[in-house]
Parts: C-alpha cells; sequence; structure tokens
C-alpha cells in the first residue's frame, strides 16, 4: 500500500503530465455508456493480436474476420471502428480483466467497450466461487456469431488419414505454445502422445512446419485450419475429420463480452449481431474470407426448424 | 542310470516327434463343434465353442483334488514378462498358447518342451491402447490362428510355426488392436477388433480360414455398412441398425465406439455368433441422447454372411465407461416341460442377464454384485431403472449453473462388476461361477476452460476399493433365482477366467499367484498352489494318456495395474511372469516319471 502509495507519488513528481491519467489509472475506468459511446462516434473493439484468420495487423491495418464483424457492427450504428489490441492472458478470465474489467496492470482503466471472439457459454458466465459470488462478474458475455471446434490437419504425403487422434502417438503433431491442444495433446490416456507434440510461437509456424513436412500434423481451431489450408493451398495438406476423445466440449459458440456495468450498450450491439447473423452477413463475412461457418448452437434453441429469418442456404458454409 | 535316461529320452522325443506328424490331422468343423464332448483335445476358446467352460471329465474330483501336483512348467522366456490372459489349447499331445506381445507356442503336452515359437513382429514404438495381452488361439484344419497387438490375424501352420498367411484387419495406428482370441465356425476365422479409446468404430470380420480371404465384414455402430466379399470384390450388405441416426444424434454415429474387443461365442442350435460390444464414443453421454445402438450390448450374428440377428442392449446411452463386452454363455434348462435355450452374461454394469437365445428377449436378470447405484433395478424388458443423479452430469447443461466441477460416485467402478475374465456353467450344478470385483469410482468432470477463444474440458475417474478387506469376489450365481449360492472373497482384484469339471470342481486364479480348486456346491478351497505370479490366464483341463490334466497361464499384469487408481496399492508388489503350469494327480507310472526327469 504504502509502496504503491510512493509509486504514483513519484510518477507524479518525475512526469506531471502523465498525472490525468495517473489519476484514472489509479480510480475509475472510463465512463462509457451506451449514451457515451453513441455521442462519441466511435466503438472500441479488443481483439486478439497476431490471431489469424480472426484478428491481426499487417503494415498497421487491422485485419480479419472478427475485425470485419466489429467494423459492420460499429457502422449498422453509425460508429467508427476503434481496435484495441490485447495479448491473450492465462485463462479467458485474464482476458475480461484486461480488455473490459480494468484495464492490464500495466495500463490501467484502459478498456475497451468489447472483446471479441468470446466463448458463450452460460455455465462459463454463472460460474460461483466458494462464497457463491460471480467468478467471471466482469464480463457479460453476449451475441454469439460463429460455432468453433477443434481440428486436425495434416500432410497427405505422411499420412492418408488422421481417423482418429491414435495416429499420432506414432507421427509428430504441431500446437501452438500454451495453447489447449497442447494441454490436451500432452496429457491425453497418460501422456501417451506426448512425445510427438511439437511446440510453435503461433499457428503460422505450426502450418509452415506441416507443409515442410517437419510435422505430420496440427490441431488448432477450425477457422485456424481453414485459413492456412488456403494460405498454403499449393502444399499437400488436407483436413481430418477427427473426433477428439475425452474432451467435453467439442463444439462451442463465438460471441463477444461487454463490461457489467454497460449493459445497455451489450444490448444494442447484440441486436445488431443478431441481425447479421439470422439476415446472413455473418456467414458471407466468413465467406468472403474463405472461412467456413456454422450457426451458433445458441440459435439452435431459439429458432423453429422452418424458421423464416433462416432459410439461408449457407447456414453452413464450406469455403 | 543318468545316461541312460537321457538316451531314452532323446530317443522319445524323436519318436514323439515322429508321432506328432504321423497323427496330426486336420481339424474338422464337427470336431470342433464337438469340443467340450471330447476331453482329449481343446480346440476352441471356452472349452467349447458356447463358452462354458465345463468339462465332463471326473477323474480329478473333490476326494482326491488335493493331491493335484505340476507335471511341468513352460517358460515363455525373454523380457516380455507381463500380462498372461491366455488360454492354452490341446491338440493331438501338442499344447499351443499363447503370450503377450503377440507371441505364441507349441510345447509338447507331455514334457513341457518347446516344438516351436514364433514372434508377431510388432511395429516399432507400438503402443496398444490397453495392455499388451493376447487371449488365446483358434485351431482348425492343419493352421493355428491368433490376432496381434497391431490388428493382425496370423494363421500358422500347426507343425512347423511358418505363417501361412497374416492379414491386416485393421490400422493399428488408428487405435486398433486384437486382443481377443478367434473363433472358428464352419470354416470362417472370425474376430472383433480392440480400440474403443479413440472412438474408433468397432467391426466384425471374418476369413477363410484356408486362404485368408476376406469373407464379411460388419461394424457393430449403427450407420455403418456392412460388406460381404466375392471374388475378392465387396458386395454391400446392408447397414448396420438399418441406417444411421435412428439412435444417435447428429454425426456422432461416425466416431461411435463400440469395439468388439473380447470376441464372442458360437451357438449351433440356432447357428448364430453371440458377441458383445464396447462402450459408445464420445465419452461424455449427453452429447450422444438416445441409445447409442449397438454400443454396450450384445449382438447375434449371422456366422455366413455377419448380418446381425437380434441384439440386446444392457446399458443404454452408457456413460460410466460400462462395456457390453463380457461373454454370452449359453445353456439349456427345463421350464413347464419345455427346453429353454437361454444364454447368459455377466455384465460390467453389475446386472446378470438371461436372454432367450432364439431371439434375444430378456427372460430375467438381477444384480450379481453386493450393491449398484447407477440403476436400481431392470425392466421388464431387460432395460435398466436409471438412478436419479447416478449418470455423471452434463458439465453444459443448464442444471451445471454452479459451475463446479461435479463428482458423481458410481458402483460397479468403470473396471466393472466382471470384466473380461470369463465365468463358467457347470452342467452338474446349473450354477454359473462368476469372477467379480467389488469396487466403485468417482467419475468427475472438470471446470470448463477458455482460453484465447477456445474451450476445453477434461473428466476423470479415480477407481477405489469398497471394502477393507477384498475386492475380489468368486461367486456361484443360480440363473433362474438370482441367489448367490456361495462366495469366495480375494484381498486383490479376480482378472483370471473360471474351468468347472463334473468332478465337483471350480478352478480360478488369482492376482496373488494361486491357481486354486473349490468345490462347487460350497465354495470351500480346496486346493492351492502358487505359480509364482499373479494368474489371469483361463485354466483349461483335458485328457492324455488316461489321465487328466490341469494347465494355466501365470504372470500378472492387465488392466488393473494400468488403471486400477487406489486399487493400485493392493497389487503394486506383485511380480510380473510368464510361465505355463500343468499339473496332474501323481499316477504311480507317471509320478515316477516325472520324478525322474
Amino acid at each position: 500500500m504504502k509502496r504503491h502509495f510512493f509509486g504514483v507519488v513519484a510518477a507524479l513528481l518525475l512526469f506531471p503530465w502523465l498525472s490525468v491519467n495517473a489519476q484514472q489509472t489509479v480510480t475509475v475506468v472510463p465512463d462509457r455508456t451506451y449514451d457515451k459511446v453513441m455521442e462519441s462516434g466511435y466503438l472500441v473493439a479488443a481483439f486478439y493480436e497476431d490471431f489469424p484468420p480472426y484478428s491481426w495487423q499487417e503494415d498497421f491495418t487491422p485485419q480479419g474476420i472478427d475485425v470485419d464483424i466489429a467494423r459492420r457492427i460499429a457502422e449498422r450504428m453509425g460508429l467508427e471502428l476503434r481496435t484495441f489490441w490485447i495479448s491473450p492472458d492465462e485463462t479467458l478470465e485474464g482476458d475480461l480483466r484486461n480488455s473490459i474489467g480494468v484495464g492490464h496492470y500495466m495500463r490501467r482503466g484502459n478498456i475497451a467497450d468489447i472483446l471479441m471472439r468470446v466463448p458463450y457459454d452460460k455455465r462459463y458466465a454463472y460460474q460461483q466461487d466458494e462464497m457463491g459470488n460471480l467468478i467471471n462478474e466482469m464480463g457479460v458475455l453476449f451475441g454469439p456469431y460463429s460455432e468453433e471446434q477443434w481440428r486436425i490437419a495434416y500432410n497427405t504425403e505422411q499420412l492418408d488419414s488422421v481417423n482418429t487422434i491414435a495416429v499420432l502417438q506414432y507421427h509428430p503433431v504441431g500446437v501452438e505454445m500454451a495453447s489447449l491442444p497442447e494441454t490436451y495433446l500432452s496429457t491425453f490416456m497418460q501422456g501417451r502422445i506426448r512425445d510427438q507434440v511439437r511446440q510453435f510461437r503461433n499457428m503460422t509456424d505450426a502450418f509452415d512446419a506441416l507443409a515442410a513436412g517437419d510435422v505430420s500434423a496440427v490441431m488448432g481451431m477450425q477457422g485456424e485450419i481453414d485459413y492456412h489450408l488456403d494460405r498454403l493451398a499449393d502444399q499437400p495438406l488436407a483436413q481430418a475429420e477427427t473426433g477428439f476423445p475425452s474432451i467435453g466440449k467439442q463444439q462451442w459458440d463465438v460471441g463477444m463480452a461487454v463490461r457489467f456495468t454497460y449493459r445497455q450498450l451489450g444490448y444494442a450491439i447484440e441486436a445488431e449481431i443478431d441481425g447479421m447473423v439470422r439476415e446472413g452477413e455473418v456467414a458471407e463475412l466468413y465467406h468472403q474470407h474463405n472461412l467456413s461457418w456454422s450457426l451458433p448452437a445458441y440459435y439452435d434453441q431459439i429458432l423453429e426448424p422452418d424458421d423464416a429469418v433462416l432459410e439461408l442456404d449457407n447456414v453452413s458454409i464450406d469455403p | 542310470m543318468k545316461q541312460l535316461t537321457r538316451i531314452s529320452t532323446t530317443f522319445a522325443l524323436s519318436a514323439l516327434a515322429l508321432s506328432i506328424a504321423a497323427t496330426s490331422h486336420a481339424v474338422t468343423n464337427e470336431e470342433i463343434l464337438r469340443d467340450q464332448q471330447t476331453p482329449e483335445d481343446i480346440l476352441s476358446y471356452g472349452m467349447g465353442l458356447n463358452g462354458q467352460r465345463f468339462s465332463p471329465m471326473d477323474s480329478l474330483n473333490k476326494a482326491n483334488v488335493n493331491q493335484l501336483t505340476p507335471a511341468w512348467a513352460f517358460s515363455f522366456g525373454g523380457e516380455k514378462q507381463r500380462g498372461q490372459e491366455s488360454q492354452p489349447l490341446i491338440k493331438d499331445g501338442v499344447m499351443y498358447v499363447t503370450g503377450s506381445y503377440s507371441r505364441i507356442w507349441a510345447v509338447d503336452a507331455r514334457t513341457g518342451e518347446e516344438i516351436w515359437q514364433y514372434d508377431a513382429r510388432l511395429p516399432e514404438g507400438i503402443m496398444p491402447c490397453c495392455d499388451v495381452v493376447n487371449r488365446g488361439a483358434a485351431i482348425y484344419g492343419d493352421k493355428v490362428f491368433f490376432g496381434t497387438l497391431d490388428a493382425k490375424m496370423v494363421a500358422l501352420d500347426r507343425e512347423t510355426g511358418k505363417p501361412v498367411w497374416i492379414k491386416k484387419v485393421a490400422d493399428y495406428q488408428e487405435g486398433y488392436a486384437i486382443s481377443a482370441a478367434p473363433m472358428v465356425v464352419d470354416g470362417k476365422v472370425i474376430t472383433g477388433t480392440a480400440g474403443g479409446e479413440f472412438g474408433v468404430v468397432g467391426k466384425i470380420v471374418a476369413y477363410d480360414a484356408e486362404t485368408g480371404d476376406k469373407a464379411w465384414e460388419r461394424p457393430t455402430i449403427e450407420g455403418h455398412m456392412g460388406y460381404i466379399y466375392e471374388d475378392g470384390e465387396a458386395v454391400e450388405n446392408g447397414i448396420t441398425g438399418g441406417e444411421a441416426n435412428l439412435t444417435w444424434p447428429g454425426d456422432m454415429w461416425k466416431n461411435g465406439g463400440g469395439a468388439p474387443w473380447l470376441g464372442g461365442t458360437y451357438d449351433e442350435a440356432t447357428n448364430s455368433i453371440l458377441m458383445g460390444t464396447g462402450n459408445p464414443a464420445p465419452w461424455n453421454s449427453h452429447l450422444r441422447p438416445g441409445d447409442n445402438l449397438f454400443a454396450a450390448s450384445r449382438l447375434a450374428l449371422n456366422p455366413d454372411d455377419g448380418t446381425i440377428k437380434w441384439h440386446f442392449q444392457t446399458t443404454p446411452n452408457e456413460g460410466w465407461d460400462f462395456d457390453g463386452v463380457n461373454e454370452l454363455i449359453s445353456f439349456e434348462y427345463e421350464e413347464d416341460g419345455e427346453t429353454v435355450h437361454a444364454a447368459a452374461t455377466a455384465d460390467r454394469n453389475g446386472f446378470f442377464y438371461v436372454l432367450n437365445r432364439e431371439n434375444g428377449d430378456f427372460i430375467r436378470g438381477f444384480p450379481f454384485v453386493d450393491k449398484i447405484t447407477w440403476a436400481s433395478g431392470l425392466n421388464d424388458d431387460g432395460s435398466p431403472i436409471f438412478t436419479e443423479g447416478g449418470r455423471p452430469g452434463n458439465p453444459f447443461g443448464d442444471d451445471a449453473e454452479d459451475g463446479k466441477g461435479e463428482t458423481v460416485f458410481a458402483q460397479p467402478s468403470f473396471l466393472g462388476g466382471k470384466n473380461w475374465q470369463p465365468m463358467a456353467y457347470s452342467q452338474n450344478t446349473g450354477l454359473f461361477y462368476v469372477p467379480s470385483n467389488e469396487w466403485s469410482m468417482d467419475i468427475w468432470n472438470e471446470d470448463v476452460t477458455y482460453k484465447k477463444g477456445a474451450a476445453f474440458l477434461g473428466a476423470g475417474f479415480t477407481i477405489k476399493p469398497v471394502n477393507d478387506d477384498y475386492v475380489g469376489v468368486l461367486r456361484a450365481m443360480d440363473p433362474h433365482t438370482g441367489e448367490e449360492v456361495w462366495r469366495h472373497e480375494n484381498p486383490a482384484p479376480l482378472w483370471g477366467g473360471v474351468l468347472t469339471t463334473a468332478g465337483g470342481l471350480v478352478f480360478t486364479g488369482t492376482p496373488e499367484g494361486y491357481l486354486k480348486a473349490f468345490d462347487d456346491e460350497t465354495g470351500e478351497e480346496l486346493w492351492r498352489f502358487n505359480t509364482g505370479s499373479g494368474v489371469v490366464g483361463n485354466p483349461v483341463t483335458w485328457e492324455m494318456d488316461g489321465e487328466q490334466y490341469v494347465s494355466v497361464a501365470s504372470g500378472w499384469g492387465g488392466a488393473v495395474p494400468l488403471w486400477g487408481g487406489e486399487v493400485g496399492q493392493i497389487v503394486k508388489d506383485f511380480n510380473q511372469g510368464g510361465m505355463v503350469w500343468t499339473f496332474k494327480l501323481p499316477s504311480s507310472a507317471g509320478n515316477a516319471d516325472v520324478a525322474s526327469r
């Protein structure tokens, strides 16, 4: 406490021009309620950095399907999109805290209005600690716009098929460092696949190694597999239909999160994204990116099979 | 004197070799069908295709079993001393016995001397799912057949041990393996496949015993096409279950599991292969609402073309890892002056079922373990009455909103009220002798984890003993009343098969190393012998030179040390091994003969 106080005082003495920011850092997050967002004329959306095909920057230009979706949401609301880049924390909890909760500890109070690519899961949202308090109270999850799943891509010159992950006991498999596939493949069946797991800094490196034949397979998300297979279309690569035993959640919905104090903003954005899903605009954006898209399971529960809004042929698009 | 003995032994050996060559003849289908009635040979797993493991011999009996004495022992040799779950076969004075790591030996049944050994050349670094065991071979014609850990079927020349044909049944790299003994019915070698842990779809495959040509193939999961083979061409022979999606949602049936990893039995009266199937995949039963046929079921198949005649599912929408693979043993009984063609099975799920084997109808069922938590009983059609809260919870359901990793206590454990180890049926007492275990498990779902836009969720099992002083229980069960006539408790889990004889004896082994004989009416232990390593094989008995012999493989291993959880504490000091022990009563001549060696 004392040290913290002196730190702030020291900062003010040394860098008096920082005083406004410093004050915000210590006490408040920006007060961007729905009205203030609309008044400001822009929407700040947080994205994971270096995460193709979802979000990344090329020559300082934001790219990716999540960026396009956020931009369309902003446009529909008459706003300009401003991007906010985050590095993934160890879990979603950290991401919510850093992006829309209180801000990263290096830049307290510096937060976005929404975070994109947040798994939409009621159970996660309502997780409680021993005292019955919500664990993830910072973020309100809403607006599922896609369904994701794990997939295996493989080098067809090295493997005929990957019908089960048992094959990965015998052939090297690439994963992103510190990712869930790394955890899964390293621990499945008491570590039977562990010796074949090769770590890469990111999925681009993993797929380059796959194309070069340094690994025989890569495990990643559907969107990542689609993107990199498209990027390396001249290489002998294919996607497998493998199931993943002992992974309880094989598919999950992806949506957004907003700070718990800005629910009204969340409702407004939810209305836009819901319209975009129902009108086929989200599917079309995925299509433009050469990515497959599946209707979130959320809609299975709220739409009748013959619901008019979903007379889209492209409910599930294969690129 | 010694010199003389050696010469005479050598002479005897060459004479024997000649006599083998002279007397061994092509085993016919009729001989296999009569296997149970011909004590001088053992041609099939189960000592008869019906799997009763009952011998009509009675020269060894309650009065003299206490004199049972080793005649010889044979070491499998090498460094592969683990998991001997085999059952020896006997023909023309030769024992054919398989060992772990896909090995098989022909041994002189009189002396225990090796005639030949065949080691399957397993791929470097192969990682079969569930230990390295092999449960036995089959004999037909001039060949002996066995399956390998890399999912091949091997046919060897019975006299030389040289391979005649080798067929790849499935791809081991996808997780398939074969550990069960094959069966030969009407000239076809029939096998199931193992590998449920990886979600492979189970299948049953038949080969022409002479040529190794594939005859038919039957997937065990609804929606998959079966085939018969005509002149090497696959011809569609109907979709298993008629069509996809009847009892499975979405495309879950594509990776549906149902591995028939324990092989099966054959009933001549109805001309049916009776085979069980493993648990469905994926593990979370809430992801696949529906019965999930034909996982966790017993199937009756036509041996000519592999079509399914009927099925009986023991655990619909299975969610506890209760494989339905356990053996279905055919037996007859009289009721209201009529003969009932019945078949019985003791399931992993803790219930004992008696079925009408003509149509698969449920006759009766009852628990054969002390406690079952997941179901409170059986309905009139044999389906379970599920206990509320007895199923591991849906980690994604609305009922799981507290967000805690939920733990469900379940009994029996996933290793089952009875596992692979076959029970025996006595035609004398009309009782089934069931090698069972009393253990439970905690099943928990971990909290879902999200990271960088992705979801992950794991689950775990811990297996625990129920009682302080025993896990294994050898039970005599009355198939008509469900009464437990007697029980014998054993500290370690029972993992070996049972043999019963007209001499009023019940044999089984223990992981502690003993082969034991019991009184079939009282359960009194009459004899025991310490084989030096855990007995997890199937004892057999046969007749040679007018004397009754008993043999069993010894060598601790199998699934318990791999998956045993807290039970592992009980077995951690048991030593591995690899031997066949053969016993007989001391006869005056035979006794002197043995002593002089």
